[in-house]
């Protein structure tokens, strides 16, 4: 039956909700454990060959390749030189891909990878700040390689108001470029037999980047090409649109006529799969003695490779009367920089955070006040103050810096703030449908990265209809369902629960329409909750689920949600601290306990939300501690290229994590956190190690050689 | 990463119709021709080198295996994995266990042989014969799921749940010794697998309630 137009214009009294605001365990979680979650990487297609990629290790090659060769390995199917990423012959950043293969087995096409037996004629090329702006540097860019120039603010006002300061700080403070390092790689499998339409299975974040262009190579109508995401291996902003491995994997599948399965190699991933841009900063702040900013002048380089990088700009979160920002992006021949957690904003954090710390030590003032001094938001007072309570700051003996005979096991503590929009955006349309059965199937085309997506795709239906979370059917991960937003800045959430409340809400309006002729109800008497539709002022009145669904026509309800922007925040906030012990003898440092206070507006599960923040945590202490890109100045190679070289965290270096949704956020509204949380970790763990120690480290990561430089240097 | 999964100790008897001896100098002789495997020569290097009499074995071989209770017969290559057995050669393949370093850095692809953890991407298939191989879908269904997967679904330890197979088996093994194991031997057990959501808190809850659960208590 067709529904009329009605939407919610309220979540409804959080005292009211079972699902919502609550913990609710992940509804795919069970096929998860138990290894039956399908994703892109184990789709098996009869007939299908096994694609793969062999990319340039020099930033700027000729290769020369013997494709016969290839081409005479034993199950080898397709092998195809790749161009689109070469002028004239040559390469022209790290990590180019130079060929393909498809082959009837992996192992096929690692032998004919290798039987191309790649020869490179090496160019000129710069992968680092000095080779990039040196006067005969080879150009990355025709209009050269220092781009992208950005001013904000009157440099000589800044630099006046700083001649008046009673304290300066100026310094510089640098971060290095670091990997998403998602556990399932980049890659598609194509699924095109030479008939008249396409199935591409993907690990992206975004389920609508991806037809377009694979329909333009396959030579057919993006309406003939389907696209399926039903679980994928993470994507931190790294996975959006075709790529890569799924241009490459469209020609093979379009030489071949069959379905490939291409997925990045890891060592692939680690240079043409994007990265967080790289960043050095110059900052020289000053403040006055009663801990308020008064002026800085920032000078920003930013290095995304080929791209321009990212960041927000300075004073980023604080307050500064006057400031002067400059911002500029320096361009190497090394993989171009993407969206990754919250882009640009970790960089910007740790450059402030670090000056605000540095200026309240010079100062002698306890730097947690002098934070609330220069942030205007009550919010993060209130979240920086419940940060605090937490870590145990009152009690903390170095409120005003580390002691003079520092012990052998020194114990900081350190803070951190972040800022995000997550805001929703009208795209999304759900559609909710109830079957005569009973049965209730929440629909969109939507992906989930992990963040618990498809959980509350149904969880909002149960809710509205007084149903279990297991009596809906959510139907995610398909570009045949209705449209939704690609998951980048923390907006699916605020984008598409409107849009599913919608739906529901709608869905129950219908229903309640037709029960009400029959048990001769007033519709907005009804209420459906623990399985049963009832009369509220007739309690006689009632049909069980199932009765009552029994009673539709036999199409059922069918209910098309929209975006509803009342139900959609805008603007999120978080404070963070972080306590860590510091061994002064051997410099070795242990992040004791961290902790992360966010506010949400409304949690849609506060299990999945949790998560999410703690994970935004340990992403950023991994950063912090042990992440770093290296390529050799010298050969151009890239040196870690594997989780044997280039550490993320493991189990052993995970402290007490306490994450705390911010409850006193009363809006009536739901916001994405995947973005804010992961931004001011690492600067809270400098702040920290500084605290403890007086070691004060302006270049990331935070690695033992340079605490013990430091340590010798007190 | 001391306490990763280690590789067996004892070998794995091969199948009747094949010596070890034989096998090997055919995988020998493969990895003397290069990454290009290019089996003509490398037939010819072994043979030279071996007794006149001696048949050489090399391309695909069929072995039989003891997968999730099941008795397999897979055809491999010298150099398959157990890894790529499971996800590419078996029919129908096991893809539970999944592929992300290749190199046993990040246990993703860690499996019990004969109780014990493993990293499948580092164990030639050929070796595993002889052995009981568990993977992820042996311990338990969706709908019928163990101790472990139960409490990691209870406690959310999954995000985007592509380590979770791993962590799964490895906090399996640990139980399964012991399941008093306190907080420091859960992570020193899954210190050879990483997530890269930052699952872990999650994961180290769900390994104590699933241990609770396993000594009877609740």
């Amino acid at each position: 039956m067709a529904v009329q137009d009605s939407s919610p214009t309220t979540w409804g009294p959080r005292e009211d909700m079972r699902l919502l605001n609550a913990d609710v365990p992940r509804v795919d979680g069970p096929l998860k454990v138990s290894g039956r979650a399908r994703y892109t990487h184990d789709i098996r297609l009869p007939g299908m060959l096994w694609g793969k990629i062999l990319c340039c290790p020099y930033p700027v090659a000729k290769p020369t390749l013997d494709f016969d060769r290839a081409q005479a390995v034993p199950g080898v199917r397709v092998v195809l030189p790749i161009e689109d990423g070469l002028r004239d012959g040559w390469t022209r950043r790290l990590g180019t891909p130079i060929a393909a293969v498809a082959a009837d087995t992996p192992e096929a096409a690692d032998d004919a990878l290798a039987a191309l037996n790649a020869r490179y004629e090496e160019g000129d090329w710069a992968v680092n700040y000095d080779q990039a702006v040196a006067p005969d540097a080879p150009k990355v860019h025709e209009e050269g390689n220092i781009r992208h120039l950005q001013v904000d603010g009157d440099e000589a006002a800044a630099q006046g108001e700083l001649d008046g300061c009673d304290a300066v700080v100026e310094a510089i403070y640098t971060l290095p470029v670091q990997f998403h390092a998602c556990l399932e790689t980049h890659g598609v499998v194509v699924d095109y037999r030479g008939e008249d339409e396409a199935t591409i299975y993907a690990s992206t974040q975004g389920t609508f980047t991806i037809a377009a262009d694979a329909a333009q190579i396959l030579g057919l109508p993006q309406n003939k090409v389907t696209v399926l995401v039903e679980h994928m291996g993470g994507g931190f902003g790294a996975k959006f649109g075709l790529d890569v491995p799924g241009r490459i994997a469209c020609l093979l599948a379009k030489e071949a006529r069959a379905p490939v399965h291409l997925m990045l190699s890891r060592a692939d991933e680690f240079h043409t799969a994007g990265n967080r841009s790289g960043s050095t900063q110059y900052m020289k702040a000053g403040a006055n003695a009663d801990g308020k900013l008064k002026g800085l002048v920032a000078r920003i380089w930013k290095f995304g490779g080929v791209n321009r990088g990212a960041n927000p700009g300075q004073p980023y979160i604080y307050d500064v009367p006057t400031s002067y920002a400059e911002a500029m992006s320096i361009l190497t021949h090394t993989d171009g920089s993407r969206a990754m957690r919250a882009p640009g904003h970790p960089q910007a954090s740790f450059a402030i955070e670090s000056v605000v710390d540095e200026l309240a030590a010079s100062l002698g003032l306890d730097p947690l006040e002098f934070r609330k001094k220069n942030l205007a938001s009550p919010v993060y007072h209130r979240q920086l103050d419940r940060a605090a309570k937490e870590i145990g700051w009152a009690a903390h003996p170095n409120k005003l810096g580390p002691p003079a005979e520092l012990p052998d096991r020194a114990v900081g503590i350190g803070f951190g703030v972040a800022t995000w929009g997550a805001g929703g955006r009208p795209t999304c349309e759900v559609d909710v449908r109830i079957d005569q059965d009973g049965s209730v199937t929440s629909s969109v085309g939507t992906q989930d990265l992990g963040t618990g997506t498809r959980t509350y795709v149904a969880s909002i239906v149960a809710e509205e209809l007084g149903l279990p979370v297991s009596a809906v059917e959510p139907r995610i991960g398909d570009s045949r369902l209705g449209a939704s937003v690609a998951s980048g800045g923390s907006v699916t959430t605020p984008s598409l629960a409107p849009a599913v409340k919608d739906a529901a809400h709608k869905a129950r309006e219908a229903l309640f329409a037709e029960l009400a002729e029959l048990l001769g109800s007033n519709p907005r008497n009804l209420r459906a909750k623990d399985g049963v539709v009832f009369d509220v002022e007739e309690s006689d009145k009632r049909m069980n689920w199932k009765e009552a669904c029994a009673c539709l026509a036999p199409a059922g309800i069918e209910a098309r949600g929209t975006f509803q922007r009342g139900l959609a925040g805008n603007g999120v906030h978080g404070a963070q601290a972080a306590k860590v012990e510091v061994d002064t003898v051997t410099g070795e440092l242990r992040v004791l306990k961290m902790v992360c206070v966010q506010d949400i507006g409304l949690p849609l599960n506060r299990l999945a939300t949790r998560s999410q923040m703690n994970g935004g945590v340990i992403q950023a202490l991994s950063y912090g501690l042990f992440e770093e890109r290296v390529i050799d100045p010298w050969l151009g190679l890239g040196l870690n290229n594997g989780f044997e070289e280039y550490r993320i965290a493991g189990t052993k270096d995970i402290p007490e994590i306490v994450s705390i949704i911010d409850d006193e956020d009363r809006r009536d509204q739901v916001l994405g956190v995947g973005e804010p949380v992961v931004i001011p970790g690492q600067s809270a763990i400098a702040n920290a190690l500084f605290n403890a120690c007086g070691v004060r480290i302006r270049d990331l990561p935070l690695t033992r050689d340079k605490i013990i430089n430091g340590l010798t240097a007190l | 990463m001391a306490d990763a999964p280690k590789e067996p100790e004892k070998r794995a008897p091969l199948p009747d119709n094949v010596s070890r001896r034989v096998f090997l100098k055919g995988a020998g002789g493969l990895a003397a021709g290069g990454a290009l495997g290019s089996q003509a020569v490398a037939s010819q290097k072994a043979s030279a080198e071996a007794p006149a009499k001696t048949r050489t074995v090399s391309g695909r071989i069929e072995i039989p295996l003891s997968i999730n209770g099941e008795k397999r017969k897979v055809s491999v290559e010298p150099r398959t994995t157990l890894l790529s057995l499971l996800r590419v050669h078996l029919q129908p393949p096991l893809t539970g266990t999944k592929l992300v370093c290749d190199r046993g850095a990040c246990g993703a692809c860690t499996v019990h042989l004969d109780g014990e953890p493993a990293y499948s991407c580092s164990l030639l298939a050929i070796d595993c014969v002889g052995r009981e191989i568990t993977t992820v879908e042996g311990l338990g269904a969706p709908d019928a799921l163990s101790p472990v997967q139960q409490a990691f679904c209870e406690k959310d330890a999954l995000m985007c749940g592509f380590c979770t197979p791993g962590f799964v088996m490895s906090v399996s093994a640990c139980l399964e010794k012991n399941p008093a194991a306190d907080d420091d031997e859960v992570r020193a057990a899954c210190s050879g697998n990483l997530c890269r959501c930052g699952t872990y808190p999650p994961i180290f809850a769900a390994a104590q309630a699933a241990g609770r659960k396993l000594q009877g208590g609740r």
